[in-house]
């Protein structure tokens, strides 16, 4: 085929130049030793090891839930970032930058994007858990990988509770309040709590509405305008870099622990 | 077919909905030829079928075809699937062992291969398909947006974000510092350490049911049960005013429920003892205290000496007391519920002067 | 320089420059203290600073109009809205019943036809008085301060001051006004 040998020749002249060796170094990986290098080379790249266990890359065996609740998490950084160019996180704005994201913004499903992808991942992330269980991933030597994975489980459940106020709908704030009041509970912190109406110095409660745990939370007694600012902050930097750094050490430790789990 | 459809509205009542799920998981976990191909192809076809006759009823697809409800559909059968897949797997291991054989990923996961492109590809087409399937869904389906916050109206009902609606069903029968802080917390301290009360060496790496029976029914009893069927009753049979209501009823705002619950200390010392309520709190409430005394404080030493024997000498004091305290506190969530259901008991513990119920 | 000054040198010289173990020790132990001192001081003003003096919230207090303005036997909702308040009247007093669920703090709807307040999250019910009777809340609705404004003879209601059954505060003075 003329076709195909010009192809490979316009190929192999695109990785010799300059530009593309200074980027990539390697040329296409079709050596056992340029396959070792593309990996080593490349700073994302090199959370894999060289060589994988067979088994870690069958479909049948891992479900790839992990690789799609990461993925999903960079979707939903990208999308979040996009929504955060028209959205102000105040109670006079929120609830209008919803109906403009929705009526006016041209190729506006980012928000679609984001609401499912969020549903997405918190069930993808179950998923993932489900099977590191069935296939008893969690044992020896993985004991501490497993739980920085539950952590990773609670943040993003936090990630979705956060980002369910910020529409500012009825379904956002009531969701928010009954989530919210639980924390009122709380054994001693909580003003509602057990116990905590006795902390009382000179017969004045320490522990009030004005001064318990959910105050702290919501920067208010209602789920107002304090509320709104800090689930934003929260939601956009706050628990996205400690998941983020968790992730990394999350696949550090996958790698390290052995490798993808496979039977011994 | 309304008898059909009474018969279901009737069975999808949390208390029967409930016991019927238990019943029904820990039983079909032991029944082998579920976890085949063609059980698989029955239990799917049971759900699809199951799903099309309830789709044409009117009040069903009203709830089901709620957008933010479609996920938890999704999840329905991602989750079902997931779990035969699972038990499919498991039991074609448990042949092999039988045999002798080792497990079918054992010849895979000695076999190595180059990352690139073996393992990166696979990521690739992941992040495509995944891609595909997130703008279709986004382009399909418009992201809900109801009318503006308003603190001073409550929407009927009130719902938590669908992956908390668990724990808000869980809220009916517990007290908030129970349901809200003191659950969830020991769900994470829980999950945080199976790895070290498992000490189970075998089953490290590969689906099997048969070399750890006991930790997958109990991951599977919270995790399906305690969390996935909740989060399910929670979505689509909790209506207004949070009363129940089956899959093909009305949700009509102004059914009544009578909910007369009574605690503990009145059916010791008003029911029984025919006596008024004592006044001081700690003999009030006496009984309800022995009774979580005996339970959390007791019943693991008996235990260790009958029918955990076997797992006392097995995993030794410390993860002993700590498994089987987190077993008996998730045990006591559906003993909880059935109190309810059947005495309609509200509290155990029901000490007002420090907010402290139980 | 003999060998024996030489020796005394460096015993005195090392007596001097290095500390003694123990000595090292205490010092090292007052370090970390100070350290551990110094980090709590920081989490403590971090947890501090979550916790605002001011706060830009609805007023909580408001003249609700006369008392002639309320039906007697009913449970008036107009201020429920606008300041979480139900006025309730009836032949012997006027008081004002806070609207949240003392559960979980949704706001309970009043159903005229079942004469009784139902929340919306979880049911829980209450009588008109305020009472819980259903549902999972642990306790009666709370009522706000009410009283008769000396200025103008309008209902003056205090959300801030709240009246809690179940430590007998329903029967003080401010809690209700008598209907006369």
């Amino acid at each position: 085929m003329n076709l195909e040998k010009s192809w490979r020749r316009l190929q192999q002249q695109v990785v010799e130049t300059q530009v593309w060796k200074s980027i990539f170094r390697v040329g296409i990986p079709n050596t056992n030793r340029k396959r070792v290098l593309a990996v080593l080379g490349n700073v994302v790249l090199h959370l894999h090891p060289v060589k994988t266990r067979k088994s870690g890359v069958k479909m049948r065996y891992t479900w790839c839930a992990g690789g799609m609740t990461f993925f999903l998490f960079l979707v939903l950084t990208f999308t979040g970032l996009l929504l955060m160019f028209y959205y102000r996180p105040t109670i006079e704005y929120a609830y209008g930058d919803m109906l403009d994201l929705r009526e006016q913004v041209p190729f506006g499903i980012m928000r679609e994007m984001h609401r499912w992808g969020a549903h997405a991942m918190v069930i993808t992330v179950w998923i993932h858990m489900f099977r590191v269980f069935m296939t008893g991933s969690y044992k020896p030597p993985r004991e501490f990988n497993w739980n920085v994975g539950v952590v990773l489980l609670v943040l993003t459940l936090l990630l979705s509770f956060t980002g369910y106020l910020l529409p500012w709908d009825q379904l956002a704030i009531w969701a928010i309040t009954v989530g919210s009041n639980m924390a009122r509970a709380t054994p001693l912190a909580g003003y509602e709590g057990p116990f905590a109406a006795q902390i009382a110095f000179n017969g004045v409660n320490l522990v009030t509405a004005g001064s318990d745990a959910r105050f702290g939370l919501l920067g208010g007694r209602i789920v107002g305008a304090n509320a709104l600012l800090r689930f934003y902050v929260l939601h956009c930097v706050f628990i996205p870099l400690i998941a983020a750094f968790l992730m990394a050490v999350h696949f550090w430790r996958v790698r390290k622990d052995g490798g993808i789990s496979g039977p011994l | 077919m309304t008898a059909i459809k009474d018969i279901i509205n009737w069975l999808a009542s949390p208390a029967i909905a409930v016991t019927l799920s238990m019943v029904g998981l820990v039983g079909a976990m032991f029944c082998k030829p579920l976890w085949t191909k063609k059980g698989g192809i029955l239990l799917f076809a049971t759900l699809i079928g199951g799903f099309a006759f309830s789709f044409t009823d009117p009040n069903f697809r009203i709830v089901a075809s709620m957008p933010d409800n479609v996920p938890i559909l999704g999840m329905l059968f991602l989750v079902g699937f997931f779990f035969w897949y699972a038990m499919y797997q498991a039991h074609l291991n448990d042949a092999r062992l039988a045999k002798g054989l080792p497990p079918l990923e054992k010849e895979d996961s000695d076999k190595k291969v180059f990352t690139w492109p073996d393992l990166v590809y696979v990521e690739l087409i992941s992040l495509i398909v995944c891609s595909i399937v997130m703008i279709l869904w986004s382009i399909v389906l418009k992201a809900p947006l109801e009318e503006p916050a308003n603190p001073g109206a409550a929407p009927n009902p009130a719902k938590a974000p669908w992956y908390f609606l668990g724990l808000q069903e869980l809220l009916v029968y517990f007290d908030p510092w129970m349901a809200g802080v003191v659950l969830p917390t020991l769900i994470i301290v829980g999950l945080m350490a199976i790895p070290y009360i498992d000490t189970n060496p075998r089953g490290n790496g590969y689906f099997s049911f048969r070399e750890r029976k006991w930790e997958i029914v109990m991951f599977c009893f919270g995790f399906i049960i305690l969390w996935v069927v909740l989060i399910i009753l929670g979505t689509f049979l909790r209506g207004p005013n949070w009363n129940f209501f089956g899959p093909y009823e009305y949700w009509d705002p102004n059914k009544l429920v009578p909910l007369n619950n009574v605690s503990v200390s009145e059916i010791f010392w008003v029911k029984w003892l025919k006596t008024a309520l004592p006044a001081f709190w700690l003999k009030r409430e006496l009984p309800g205290i022995l009774l979580v005394l005996f339970y959390m404080g007791a019943l693991p030493g008996l235990l260790s000496k009958t029918l955990f024997k076997r797992f006392y000498e097995k995993m030794g004091t410390v993860r002993y007391v700590v498994g089987v305290n987190l077993f008996l506190i998730m045990l006591a969530v559906p003993i909880k519920m059935y109190l309810r259901w059947i005495f309609n008991l509200k509290y155990i513990v029901n000490i007002q002067e420090f907010s402290f119920n139980i | 320089m003999t060998e024996s000054e030489s020796r005394g040198v460096s015993a005195a010289g090392s007596a001097a420059v290095a500390p003694t173990r123990r000595g090292f020790i205490s010092w090292l132990a007052v370090g970390w203290l100070a350290f551990a001192a110094g980090i709590g001081a920081f989490v403590t003003t971090m947890a501090r600073f979550l916790f605002p003096n001011v706060l830009f919230e609805p007023p909580s207090s408001f003249k609700a109009g006369y008392p002639s303005d309320y039906q007697v036997g009913e449970v008036d909702e107009r201020w429920k809205e606008k300041y979480q308040i139900w006025v309730v009247r009836n032949t012997e007093m006027t008081y004002a019943l806070i609207t949240v669920c003392t559960h979980l703090g949704c706001i309970p709807n009043w159903l005229a036809s079942q004469n009784k307040f139902k929340c919306p999250c979880h049911g829980s019910g209450y009588y008109r008085s305020g009472i819980n009777f259903e549902g999972p809340t642990p306790r009666p609705l709370e009522r706000a301060a009410i009283s008769i404004s000396p200025e103008d003879g309008q209902i003056f209601i205090e959300k801030a001051r709240k009246f809690l059954y179940e430590k007998g505060q329903w029967t003080d003075p401010a809690a209700s006004i008598k209907t006369t």
